[in-house]
């Protein structure tokens, strides 16, 4: 089976070529015949890939440990389930899946746009050909997942990972590798619009669906990574600026931004080099996430571990990627100039440009942070660390902008806004968010930051529900309906418009819940069994230590009881699973409650078995299930924008209509109303509890459990700030801490001890500012200046073309009779 | 390798009865004690069928003889990449009425990409009209075809279907509508004829 599979795909890399070449071939011949075998031997990389997969699936259900990647990430006593997930589980088998995603992605797309956009076609084929090429050479000649052992053959597996035996551990890399996998096909549009000269809108509409789907299942993939690591890694919280989290990020960034500007191009045919760019952008930063968790070049907790001969096939290939698609776009430059020039700021095109920018601002800087402890190595020799603290500093101020953005952008209208008519659009939506704010401090919510976002988010909903009910009035008026069926009538039409509102929607309870750990309650306690802990209005009691084995694992369990006020209302259950042949990886198994308003978040850091005693870190997460909440409605609002209506859908789909999506991109900016805020969170009482162990007792000790992390290394901690670590060696960390803080020594003299014992900056969560790394906090300086200079400078150029290219109107005013059957059909279309 | 022959049989048909015939034989030569190994096998083997489609596909553009492209042009595009452009060029129209509406618009501004997007629309709408006058050949040769398999003469179905309206309408003396030659009441206002 295994040379089968190993056959399998040397053919589909030779028929990958052949398409390539076939369709260039036949594409300057103008021979339809060589481009119909060209895309028929396309499909057929599809149908390859799908037998390979297949192949290595049943070898891993067979148990045939004769192949390597079978053995190192699969054993018998994996339920099925697992068995199949294993396929992406380690390095060979996810670029094998990523070609077969791939294949099918760009299958589907070629094969519906085949009539609609016969000319792009043959390069389109080509180019996703040339990148799967790529990935199957790399397989073929360095990781073949297929690879035998050459003597003894295993009799069992070595097991997947444990941290990846996760429910939502399994379906997170297939959303995000389609995410990924589907920003190819619009940077194959986009070549090919490059090679052709076919440069008009046509392209942007054939893939504007495309990219939507690629940035849904994205949104899914970061989405169901939060949960994960929130329900998986046990340290509280949900996104940790890990580099591999921030390698999904990063084109997230600029799909979003592309789905914005898009608009901008379709209504006003401005931005067209941008958005070429940032598709292609987007594309690179797909590429490079992977390059960047498989070669190993930064450390993290699911990178897949250091491999120079990879980083090389990378590098190559992302070089002559930007080469090529830059060269292109250079080429081409002439036929991509602008036909229309900003007018006012005060308009809807400045909005989608300030969010542009805002969103790019992110991916750099986002890319900057991670890269700086590899750069920083590369040129001072020094290891150094930038963690969550030096990360939320800068994006969530981003985040906030962002968010007001998307309450700003759908009010304004395109060129150019009269001031009455701001007055207009603006009143009532700034009601709503003074009357949020307000509200919220005379009830007694004062943490600033959040409420600034709760503010704001009155804000956006006050828009959104302004822009649904204005448009319901303006519809009864045209249709003579009630304000209901307005409504519907009014949403069914313009489902792209209306979809991308209700994504906004979707953004606003995210950021719900990101305000919400503002609210953070947390501690850490060691009890015995009948001991009591309290924390907000929640009473845990703690009852017992059990220890279970199943065939796969021992479990130890800690039994709690949980009063809420007072009432019973259930138990607990944290855990640590210690699975066979991966005993030193216990997985921590989080006993939550699950509340609308908040959870319970319960994790057992470690325990003594002899006198059951338990030490817990416990954690009141307020909002936090808003959170997946938001996604749900987010992918709502985007699966109405994607509905397909067959000829109407389409058009609905191109309107060029006011947000849809607009500012999404906020998601991420703003996980990190998380860590900063929740300073103000205080271990409340403890009776009961003897532990005095971890509680910080002054302000200087929880800031400095905030500027350190933990330096354990092993794969479970991968640096967690020291405030959330529930590893030993972390809580020996803080013990130490404690006596130091204890000693009279100050910030400085704290963390100049802390470089000093590990000889390097690496155990900071931020680098100090000093010497090189002064660099780092320079840089988002730096570059939001750049590009403020460069912003300034395409209006300043923009603005001096004058209006010269006042249209080419008027010619067609002629055909009378034309005109009357627009008109008709105008009114029949609805 | 081609039964294209049999007018009915199509080349995929014959690639799923290979598959399916292909794992009949293996799951009852190998006979696997566990189902899922079976259903895996199957897959595996209808990967392999469609593998010999799609090779099937690649090959028959190149070796037929009487290869023509299937797609109408409208110009120097296919016509649907031409209605489509239209379709969305009149939603564009709409979209952007309903902006003005919402005063997300200034009627300046509106005239003129209002302007600009009727141009357009009635470029589009020229061309499509140019191709349209192609298929009229096609109609009435496939309407000749179908007449004469059901067994009717095509010339004389041509005659009476083109008679009513030609020749002595009945016409109302009240209200003057037109009606059918043996109609014995008027359709416009009921009155005996």
């Amino acid at each position: 089976m295994a040379s089968l599979g190993y056959f399998t795909l040397l053919a589909a890399f030779v028929v990958c070529s052949y398409a390539a070449a076939l369709c260039v071939a036949g594409a300057r011949r103008r021979a339809p015949r060589l481009v119909e075998s060209g895309v028929g031997a396309f499909y057929l990389v599809m149908a390859l890939m799908l037998l390979a997969s297949a192949v290595i699936i049943h070898a891993f259900i067979t148990g045939d440990y004769s192949i390597r990647y079978v053995d190192m990430v699969s054993d018998s006593a994996q339920p099925l389930f697992y068995q199949i997930t294993a396929y992406w589980g380690g390095l060979d088998g996810s670029i094998m899946f990523w070609v077969t995603l791939l294949s099918i992605f760009g299958t589907c797309a070629v094969y519906t746009n085949r009539e609609r956009h016969r000319e792009l076609i043959p390069y389109v084929v080509a180019v996703i050909s040339v990148v799967q090429m790529f990935f199957l050479f790399v397989m073929i000649v360095h990781k073949n997942p297929f690879a035998t052992y050459l003597t003894q053959t295993p009799v069992d597996g070595r097991g997947l990972n444990p941290l990846l035996q996760n429910f939502y551990m399994a379906i997170h890399p297939p959303s995000l590798y389609i995410g990924f996998v589907g920003m190819t096909v619009p940077f194959a549009f986009a070549m090919a619009a490059l090679i052709t000269g076919h440069v008009d809108d046509s392209w942007l509409r054939a893939v504007r669906r495309w990219t939507m789907m690629a940035w849904l299942f994205l949104s899914l993939g970061l989405t169901l990574g939060m949960i994960w690591a929130y329900e998986e890694l046990g340290w509280g919280g949900y996104w940790g600026w890990d580099p591999v989290e921030n390698a999904a990020l990063l084109p997230w960034f600029t799909a979003t931004a592309f789905l914005h500007s898009v608009m901008v191009q379709e209504r006003r045919s401005m931005l067209r080099v941008w958005n070429m760019t940032l598709v292609i952008l987007t594309f690179f930063l797909t590429i490079f996430g992977t390059f960047m968790t498989r070669s190993g070049i930064v450390q993290s907790v699911h990178a897949f571990g250091q491999d120079t001969a990879l980083a090389i096939m990378f590098t190559v290939f992302m070089v002559l990627l930007l080469v090529f698609s830059f060269g292109l776009v250079i080429y081409r430059l002439p036929l991509l100039r602008a036909r229309n020039e900003l007018e006012s700021w005060v308009s809807r095109e400045a909005a989608f440009l300030v969010n542009n920018w805002v969103l790019l601002f992110s991916a750099v800087f986002v890319l900057f942070a991670t890269m700086f402890p590899t750069l920083s190595e590369a040129v001072t020799g020094a290891r150094l660390t930038v963690g969550p603290p030096f990360f939320t500093k800068w994006m969530m101020p981003i985040g906030l902008i962002l968010l007001t953005l998307t309450g700003i952008g759908p009010l304004l209208a395109w060129r150019r806004s009269s001031t009455s008519n701001l007055v207009y659009q603006f009143t009532w939506p700034v009601s709503v968010a003074v009357a949020t704010g307000a509200g919220l401090y005379a009830l007694g919510f004062r943490v600033w930051v959040s409420g600034v976002c709760f503010a704001l988010c009155g804000f956006v909903v006050g828009t959104i529900g302004q822009e649904f009910i204005r448009g319901a009035m303006v519809r009864r008026e045209a249709t003579g309906t009630d304000l209901f069926t307005a409504l519907v009538g009014l949403v069914a039409r313009s489902r792209r418009r209306y979809g991308g509102m209700i994504v906004h929607v979707g953004i606003v309870l995210m950021f719900l819940g990101f305000a919400g750990s503002g609210y953070k309650l947390d501690s850490q306690v060691l009890l015995r069994p009948g001991d009591t802990h309290e924390i907000g209005h929640y009473s845990i009691q703690y009852d017992r230590l059990s220890t279970n084995t199943d065939d796969r694992k021992q479990m130890i369990t800690a039994h709690m009881t949980v009063f809420e006020d007072g009432v019973n209302v259930g138990g607990l259950t944290p855990a640590r699973w210690y699975f066979f042949k991966h005993e030193s990886e216990p997985t921590t198994e989080v006993g939550i409650r699950h509340t609308v308003s908040e959870d319970l978040y319960v994790v057992l850091a470690g325990y003594e078995v002899g006198d059951q005693a338990g030490s817990f870190q416990v954690t009141v997460n307020p909002l936090v299930n808003w959170i997946w909440f938001g996604f749900t409605v987010l992918a709502l609002g985007t699966g109405l924008a994607l509905l397909p209506e067959s000829a109407f859908a389409y058009a609905a789909a191109t309107v060029p209509a006011g947000t849809a999506t607009a500012s999404t991109a906020l998601l991420a900016a703003a996980l990190t109303l998380s860590s900063p805020t929740s300073v103000a969170a205080q271990p409340l009482g403890l009776q009961g509890a003897q532990q005095e162990v971890n509680i910080p007792a002054s302000a200087l000790e929880i800031d400095l459990r905030r500027s350190l992390v933990c330096m354990c290394g092993s794969p479970g901690c991968g640096k967690k700030i020291l405030a959330e670590c529930t590893c030993v060696e972390a809580a020996a960390t803080r013990a130490e801490l404690k006596g130091l803080v204890a000693e009279g020594l100050t910030r400085d003299e704290v963390l100049r001890f802390y470089v000093d014992k590990h000889g390097s900056q690496e155990a900071l969560a931020m680098p100090l500012d000093e010497g090189f790394n002064r660099l780092a906090w320079l840089f988002p300086y730096l570059l939001a200046a750049a590009a403020a200079v460069a912003l300034g400078g395409a209006l300043v150029r923009w603005t001096r073309h004058g209006r010269e290219p006042q249209l080419t109107t008027g010619n067609a005013q002629a055909d009378a009779e034309f005109e009357a059957r627009l008109d008709d059909e105008l009114r029949n279309l609805d | 390798m081609t039964p294209a022959t049999v007018s009915s049989f199509r080349p995929w048909h014959l690639f799923v009865l290979a598959a399916l015939a292909a794992s009949t034989v293996v799951i009852l030569v190998a006979r696997p004690s566990d189902p899922v190994v079976a259903v895996l096998l199957t897959l595996a083997i209808g990967a392999g069928g469609f593998v010999g489609l799609m090779t099937y596909r690649t090959i028959k553009p190149l070796t037929q003889r009487d290869f023509v492209e299937a797609t109408t042009m409208a110009g120097s595009r296919t016509r649907a990449a031409v209605e489509r452009e239209k379709t969305l060029v009149l939603r564009s129209l709409k979209e952007l009425e309903f902006d003005r509406a919402m005063g997300k618009v200034s009627s300046h501004d509106f005239d003129e990409m209002g302007g600009r997007l009727r141009a357009r629309a009635i470029s589009l709408m020229k061309q499509l009209d140019v191709q349209e006058v192609d298929f009229l050949p096609l109609i009435k040769r496939e309407l000749r075809g179908r007449l004469e398999a059901a067994g009717e003469d095509p010339e004389a179905a041509a005659v009476a279907s083109s008679a009513p309206r030609s020749s002595g309408d009945l016409v109302c003396e009240s209200c003057e509508t037109s009606n059918d030659r043996d109609a014995r009441f008027c359709k416009g206002c009921g009155k005996p004829l």
